[in-house]
């Protein structure tokens, strides 16, 4: 599936609602916990290289061989690159320990990505902000605002905003709408 | 870079229902011809499928910090862009069947990134807290009759702090900036309509914010207040005047 890397990589170096170092293990039998700088941008959890040993050596190598700026530009990029991106959209996440939660995804829930924490309060605070990143999540927020002002005054709050047509704004989510 | 694409992919065709869907020409990649795909937009995700049929999208675009055009095409009628704001951006070039869908699609696609959704959810959320304060300040009043009467003998405990008042605590706690924000006008304006009160009773809310200084001792004022520059400051330095406040008219009841 085709997807719009560029960009999403420049999303990954815009400021994050959180970011930290964590220790996270991959969903395959096999993959072992490594250190990586993870960061919430949106509804994206981006995950990069840390100051570690695999990025030193791979420096120390690159700089030996040559002293060729494009060079050393492109390392940067590999650096500063993150590794990958997960979409928190039908997503649960749970905590597995006292400092370790979980993200897997509904459709393959067996398969679980980890991420160690520092402490329980960074883990409790991780899992709050990964469940609020989502759009579902926002969207369901919105409806029941948007129900309850009018319950109290009788008014569609978004009448004013020229947005209460809106399907993604819409109360009742039953079917999807019409193709136009 | 990776990406959970089969999760992703699953997003699009799940049951939640999406926020648009239809057919558009999509400009290819490498071959510049228009094709004619299935669009399904999702939150800030538009999925675009070979077919209406198809089960697996051919492509995604991540719709986050991109803007949308209409746009001049020599070949296509009904066309617009969506550009994005890095450097060697992409632009999806794309052609709608008819003008109206055009500018249906051009309207839902520049609110589909997940900053808008924010920004209509904390407004919605801020007037929900307007409007619950001042059914609490109506409420209050009535309640007030009710509550001297409890006030006068039974011990008090200056735990129980009926001054959080019925129901209080649910949107203020979520998060702690969204009263303290509100433009001083707001709570001055409901007192306002509490018309004359015998005591000073705000009946069972909360003292009101700042602005209310001057029926106070000096004593609560600190010499040096913090610069609004920064807000967790500010915060916290407010938070100990409304706790010093509140005990003084916990105290104030008692006395009566």
């Amino acid at each position: 599936m085709r997807f719009n890397e560029k960009e999403l990589v420049f999303l990954s170096r815009q400021p994050s609602e959180r970011a930290a170092e964590l220790g996270m293990r991959g969903p395959k039998k096999g993959d072992v916990v490594k250190r990586r700088l993870v960061k919430l941008i949106v509804n994206f959890l981006f995950y990069f290289r840390t100051d570690e040993d695999e990025v030193s050596v791979k420096q120390r190598l690159i700089w030996i061989s040559t002293a060729s700026l494009s060079l050393s530009l492109e390392f940067n990029w590999f650096v500063f690159q993150p590794i990958g991106a997960l979409l928190l959209e039908q997503c649960r996440v749970e905590r597995e320990d006292d400092h370790v939660f979980s993200i897997a995804f509904l459709d393959e829930a067996e398969r679980k990505y980890l991420f160690e924490c520092g402490s329980q309060e960074q883990c409790v605070e991780w899992i709050d902000a990964v469940v609020k990143a989502s759009y579902e999540f926002m969207r369901k927020n919105l409806i029941y605002y948007r129900t309850e002002i009018h319950r109290l005054t009788g008014k569609d709050p978004l009448e004013q905003y020229g947005i209460s047509d809106e399907t993604r704004f819409r109360v009742n989510s039953g079917l999807p709408p019409p193709p136009t | 870079m990776k990406l959970n694409e089969r999760s992703v992919a699953h997003y699009a065709t799940c049951n939640s229902p999406p926020d648009k869907t239809g057919f558009l020409f999509k400009k290819g990649e490498r071959n510049t011809a228009y094709h004619r795909r299935w669009f399904i937009l999702k939150g800030n995700m538009l999925f675009y499928f070979e077919e209406k049929e198809s089960r697996e999208p051919v492509g995604v675009i991540v719709l986050e910090g991109c803007t949308v055009e209409l746009c001049e095409s020599e070949s296509e009628e009904f066309a617009f862009a969506i550009k994005f704001d890095c450097v060697k951006a992409k632009v999806y070039k794309m052609a709608a069947e008819n003008q109206a869908a055009m500018e249906s699609w051009v309207k839902a696609l520049s609110r589909a990134s997940f900053d808008y959704m924010r920004l209509v959810v904390k407004e919605l959320e801020r007037q929900l807290e307007e409007v619950q304060e001042e059914a609490r300040s109506s409420q209050a009043k009535s309640m007030l009759k009710k509550h001297q009467l409890q006030l006068q003998g039974a011990t008090f405990s200056l735990q129980n702090a009926t001054i959080t008042g019925p129901s209080q605590e649910g949107v203020s706690s979520r998060e702690n900036g969204v009263s303290w924000s509100k433009p001083p006008s707001v709570p001055n304006g409901v007192r306002d309509t509490q018309g004359d009160c015998s005591e000073r009773g705000d009946g069972v809310r909360p003292p009101p914010v700042p602005p209310r200084r001057k029926t106070n001792g000096g004593s609560l004022e600190s010499p040096v207040s913090p610069g609004t520059g920064c807000f967790s400051k500010l915060h916290d330095w407010y938070g100990k005047e409304v706790a010093e406040l509140r005990i003084e008219w916990l105290q104030s009841q008692i006395h009566w």
